[in-house]
């Protein structure tokens, strides 16, 4: 059996940047962290079933890869080339699906992970994140970027500088625990209710990069002067330009936000947060705030209010620290197993 | 005498100027990685580089969570290697020096563990061939060498090289007991402050 956990991520500047139409013409650069709430993905030999056991939200018990309907394990298989039967797949989660958190792209790089391992292969972080890149992208044709995939990959703060010929430079960035544990104590973040998939915003959002093209550039250059502030632990410039990227961001496709977006984000700013963004490509998903700590009890109030009004049964706030630890196997006694 | 001394002194100085602090960051960061996962940190070196891997197994395990023993957290698991000196005399005897380090780590080293290997000219063979392991298992490594970083410094993930001149033994492993204890320090401070910040909030 083995057992991969995959982590979900925070971005703070330059996501949409990581687009393709975009990196292809000038660098995207995105500042993400990972957090301590994670994908899990289960891999077990099942010699006595010939079959391939697939179990998410639903289970699939089929005879070949090709009838698996989960696109991702179906893609996954194919392409590693795993035809033979008894294997079962599992997966679990700290978090729904679609809150924004890159937790798809989590997933995607945990399979592939683990099933790499169940091949008796070992990629870096690197390759692990260009490969679940290339399923989503190349194989899957989803109109996404790469900076999920690399998040969930690495683990912890980090840079990513997306190249014109399709590299990625990874630049982790060195914050001691004092700056890290101050920005975790001023961050609330809250599951809006409401969900969407990144596939629907990034299509409209895609199809406008030209016209767009200065604020892309704007975004992707933001991520040095927020590096700073971060190194700095300069919590209010950061909240105030996390607020100005959000403004900017809400410019590129009217499908980032919409009226009940707008009114959250608007009510946790008038009780007392110094900034935030939407989480993800938008549309939904987490909203993220930095207020100070003497402040979060009326921020979390007044969200919790707004929740209610606005009939979002499934709003909540979401607990959330930072962690260092990429996408890592818990567990593989594969091995111990053959020894017998 | 004086001189003498003063010159020492003002070796060991320069050396600790010019520490490379990235690298050091970065092994922080390797550490605080394996801890979230609940991996192991195996350390290892010979003759002074091995009692100094010993010092921090000691200091890494317990003086870190020295203010709040009693409180039931989770708390580092570094081991020394080999853990016995029966392990080192019967790879030594059996089979060969260079299989002292290798032959325990082939027995523990799992995915998401790290190791930290300790050699001033970072050629130790024993210690390379244990590198070269723990890297084809893709697991991080820590190198703490000296001189001209030799082989260790190339191969490691996290590469604090001490650079002195070629055979300066005295400087390298004063200054690796610097670096080994700042990780100590490190961590000591980390910890007290997430405690302190729970008892805040609770």
């Amino acid at each position: 059996m083995i057992l991969v956990r995959a982590p979900l991520r925070i971005s703070f500047v330059g996501g949409g940047t990581d687009l393709p139409d975009f990196y292809h013409s000038s660098p995207g650069r995105v500042l993400s962290v990972t957090i301590d709430k994670y994908v899990y993905v289960l891999i077990n030999p099942t010699p006595l079933v010939h079959k391939f056991t697939i179990k998410y939200q639903k289970t699939e018990f089929v005879d070949s890869p090709e009838e698996i309907e989960n696109t991702r394990v179906r893609a996954t298989l194919l392409d590693l080339d795993i035809r033979k039967t008894g294997i079962e797949i599992g997966s679990f989660a700290d978090l729904p699906a679609k809150t924004g958190l890159g937790s798809s792209s989590s997933f995607t790089v945990a399979l592939l992970k683990g099933l790499n391992a169940y091949l008796g292969k070992n990629f870096d972080k690197g390759e692990l994140a260009e490969a679940a890149s290339r399923l989503e992208i190349e194989l899957l044709k989803e109109p996404i970027g790469k900076q999920d995939q690399y998040a969930a990959s690495f683990g912890g703060f980090n840079i990513f500088q997306f190249n014109e010929d399709d590299s990625v430079d990874v630049e982790s960035i060195l914050l001691d625990y004092k700056k890290k544990l101050l920005l975790e104590d001023h961050v609330l973040l809250f599951f809006t209710g409401i969900t969407r998939t990144a596939s629907s915003v990034l299509t409209d959002q895609k199809s406008k990069i030209d016209k767009n093209f200065d604020t892309y550039k704007k975004m992707a250059d933001s991520v040095f002067e927020f590096n700073e502030l971060l190194l700095a632990g300069d919590i209010k410039s950061m909240a105030k330009m996390l607020h100005e990227g959000w403004e900017r961001k809400k410019s590129l496709s009217s499908n980032i936000s919409n009226s009940i977006i707008d009114e959250l984000y608007k009510a946790g700013m008038n009780s007392g947060a110094m900034g935030g963004k939407i989480l993800g490509a938008g549309g939904g998903g987490c909203i993220m705030f930095l207020a100070s700590p003497e402040k979060h009890a009326e921020v979390r109030k007044k969200m919790n209010e707004m929740f209610k009004k606005n009939n979002l049964s499934d709003g909540k706030e979401i607990p959330v620290r930072f962690v260092q630890s990429g996408t890592d196997i818990l567990l593989n006694n594969d091995n111990t197993l053959n020894g017998f | 005498m004086k001189d003498y001394i003063k010159t020492f002194l003002n070796e060991i100085e320069g050396s600790l100027k010019n520490l490379p602090e990235k690298e050091i960051a970065k092994a922080f960061n390797i550490l605080q990685a394996v801890y979230e996962r609940d991996g192991r940190v195996y350390v290892f070196g010979n003759g002074g580089s091995l009692a100094l891997a010993t010092h921090w197994v000691s200091d890494f395990n317990k003086t870190v969570f020295s203010h709040h023993l009693d409180k039931q957290i989770k708390r580092f698991q570094a081991i020394r290697i080999p853990t016995t000196e029966s392990e080192l005399t019967a790879w030594a005897n059996d089979v060969g020096y260079d299989m002292v380090f290798l032959g325990p780590l082939q027995n523990y080293l799992q995915e998401n563990d790290a190791i930290i290997a300790i050699s001033s000219s970072g050629n130790s063979l024993n210690v390379i061939k244990a590198v070269e392991f723990a890297k084809k298992k893709k697991v991080a490594v820590i190198g703490l060498s000296g001189f001209d970083g030799g082989k260790l410094n190339e191969l490691s993930d996290a590469k604090i090289s001490v650079p002195t001149g070629k055979g300066e033994y005295e400087i390298v492993e004063s200054v690796h007991a610097v670096i080994l204890h700042l990780m100590v320090k490190y961590f000591k401070d980390y910890f007290d402050h997430i405690m302190e910040r729970k008892q805040k909030n609770s």
